[in-house]
């Protein structure tokens, strides 16, 4: 058993609402968009269309606020640690993901036995997270073409021919919204595996306890048990 | 008698004739004003127009009839029902048509040529180009489609591709498309014949949008404002669905979810069967059909997005784009394998939903799932370069346990 102290200096206040954002934000559009695409109980449509417009514009906000923030907001680059530089770091490749991508997948194919050594992302998981932005503003750019104010602009109908006509368009964002069901499926998968520790420090803010980590050197560098008494060797899995 | 043949009496007159009352014609002037984009007040010069220009010269005009079912002509001449456009239609010399023609055989081929040698001529054509077993797929009058098309079309004013086939193959180019058909523009623009086209799609063409895409060009003597598919903005510019009389049931979520329903009876909208008027974009609601009697959705049928066209990608024809007609979504294909993306794409996220459950239990197996495995001391790649280096990499794997004999005991 070993994990990371959980900081709030990995996930700063903003980032929180932000995820919080998101979590509403997709769980509605998902539900308005089912409803949308086939409506299986009648007199909720313009109710469906109202909430996905709106939310739909939510979130994109949203994204593109995470995104321009990420080059001002400063956090921690790996957990288990306070030291903080600009987000957009934990973005790019850092140095404790160097050479670790196999490492990974091995991983979590159970061929190694170790747990990998990273930065605040492993490879897959910044991978995955660095495409989530462009999945949302795909998203929210095949919306408006489906949305009929935005249809005769410009920037949108060259956008509807070019996937193939409104018929394309809607087969294009349905089947990426199955992929952001994939996504949330793996992300809530990967993220509460070895314990719910991850999910309290993003929903609820709150620290726990675990070993610490220097990104300078790439290393473990001892334990932390904030200040409190939990037991060093049966580490608490659930925050508590 | 010659010079009767190409001039015919006073509109009023035939009007009468029709019992067609002036009120009734004024109203149709109207609608063709609004059509041909000169707004409401220019019913009054559209009237005058059509009087003027039945005592001048007649519009001539040759229609080829390509790969069809002959539905657009049938649509056009209404010849059960005479009605105003089709006097209006007496606007034109109707030159050449292989189904209207009373003439027929060498001398009817000799007055296509003869209209095409005097030029000052519109080519309307209806049905796909079949380019198939070189051009021979479609002869007529001993001469192939395609030699027929491009010598029509090279001196013509204008050419107007009636119905979805004569626009981008419609129906004819339907996959596999077998006929190699294609619409006019992508034909003529292969062929590098430029010549101004407009294009109105809908299976069969609406009479009344050919109307007023003529008299435009009769009155002002060119073309209604095009989009950027050459169709005639003011025609194809609304969709269906922001027109749509069912549209407030809609709004309140009352669908029809069969047909021979409660629902069906009480009108409601047609969007769970199938309705293509979402994404679909012609005037059918405020021109309708048939006289103006009627129209799809009216008449109780969902939009089936005949009016969808794309006159440069013969494969987006509206068939293949907005079957099946009873269903929301259009059909995704590979090869010959029709699927629908709904059930293709539940799957493969119930797969990996299982994948990751099976995972689940297997790093529950390996201890993982509290708290994770222990940490690897150093990164692979970076015990190996010590090796290398001839030094020794630390193996013991690191918990919370043993974390301070390590991280204490000098273990660089
Ligand atoms: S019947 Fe079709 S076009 Fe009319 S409101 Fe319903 S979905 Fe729209
Ligand atoms: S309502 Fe739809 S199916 Fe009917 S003619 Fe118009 S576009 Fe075609």
């Amino acid at each position: 058993m070993a994990h990371l102290a959980h900081y709030r200096e990995s996930h700063p206040l903003p980032f929180v609402i932000t995820h919080w954002i998101n979590l509403v934000g997709f769980i509605l559009l998902i539900f308005t968009g089912f409803y949308i695409h086939y409506p299986f109980f009648p007199n909720f449509m313009s109710q469906a269309r109202g909430v996905h417009i709106f939310f739909g514009f939510v979130i994109v906000i949203n994204c593109i606020f995470r995104v321009v923030a990420a080059f001002f907001i400063k956090s921690a680059p790996a957990e288990g640690t306070r030291t903080v530089e600009t987000d957009i770091h934990s973005w790019l490749p850092q140095k404790g993901n160097r050479h670790q991508l196999g490492a990974w997948i091995k991983y979590y194919l159970f061929i190694k036995k170790t747990h990998p050594l990273g930065a605040k992302f492993g490879v897959p998981q910044k991978i995955s997270y660095g495409l989530i932005p462009f999945l949302i503003l795909f998203m929210g750019y095949t919306g408006l073409c489906l949305w009929a104010p935005a249809q005769q602009v410009g920037f949108f109908s060259a956008g509807i021919t070019l996937l193939g006509g409104l018929a394309g368009v809607r087969v294009w964002h349905y089947v990426f919204m199955w992929v952001f069901i994939i996504f949330i499926f793996i992300h809530v998968y990967l993220a509460n595996i070895e314990g719910l520790s991850p999910t309290f420090m993003m929903f609820l803010w709150k620290e726990h306890p675990g070993l610490t980590y220097d990104p300078e050197t790439g290393t473990i560098t001892g334990y932390d048990d904030l200040g409190g008494s939990a037991p060093k060797t049966e580490a608490a899995p659930v925050a508590k | 008698m010659t010079t009767e043949e190409s001039t015919i009496s006073p509109l009023q007159a035939r009007l009468d004739a029709r019992g067609v009352s002036r009120r009734t014609f004024l109203k149709f002037c109207v609608a063709i004003a609004v059509m041909a984009g000169l707004g409401k007040a220019a019913a009054p010069d559209v009237a005058q127009a059509l009087e003027k220009s039945t005592s001048g010269k007649l519009l001539p005009v040759v229609w080829l009839e390509l790969a069809s079912c002959s539905g657009c002509t049938e649509s056009t001449a209404q010849v059960t029902t005479p009605d105003i456009a089709s006097v209006v239609l007496e606007l034109i010399s109707l030159n050449y048509s292989e189904t209207l023609s009373a003439a027929a055989g060498v001398s009817l081929d000799k007055a296509r040529t003869d209209t095409i040698a005097a030029g000052g001529y519109v080519a309307v054509i209806e049905g796909a180009v079949v380019r198939g077993w070189d051009g021979n797929g479609l002869r007529i009058g001993g001469m192939k489609g395609t030699d027929l098309v491009k010598e029509t079309c090279e001196k013509a004013d204008a050419v107007i591709a009636v119905g979805s086939c004569a626009v981008d193959g419609g129906w004819q180019a339907g996959y596999p498309n077998p006929a190699d058909c294609c619409g006019v523009t992508e034909f003529l623009k292969a062929e590098g014949i430029s010549v101004p086209i407009i294009n109105i799609p809908t299976c069969p063409v609406n009479p009344d949008w050919l109307v007023a895409v003529l008299v435009d060009y009769i009155m002002l003597g060119k073309l209604p404002e095009l989009d950027d598919k050459n169709m005639p903005s003011l025609i194809f510019g609304e969709s269906i669905h922001d027109n749509c009389p069912r549209r407030g049931h809609f709004e309140n979520g009352e669908f029809v979810y069969q047909f021979g329903s409660v629902e069906e009876e009480k009108g409601y909208c047609l969007y769970a069967v199938g309705c293509k008027g979402p994404q679909t974009y012609a005037k059918c609601p405020i021109t309708r059909w048939n006289e103006s009697i009627s129209w799809c959705v009216e008449a109780g049928s969902p939009c089936i997005g005949c009016a969808n066209a794309d006159p440069t990608r013969t494969t987006r024809n509206w068939v293949d784009t907005m079957t099946p007609f009873l269903k929301r979504q259009r059909n995704m294909r590979i090869g010959d394998l029709y699927f629908q993306a709904a059930p293709v794409a539940a799957t493969v996220t119930g797969i990996v939903a299982a994948a990751l459950v099976c995972h689940g239990f297997g790093m529950k197996a390996a201890g993982r799932t509290k708290g994770g495995a222990d940490f690897e001391p150093i990164r692979t790649y970076d015990a190996k370069k010590l090796k290398q280096a001839g030094k020794e990499a630390p193996t013991t794997p690191i918990n919370e346990g043993n974390v301070e004999k390590f991280t204490k005991g000098g273990d660089e």
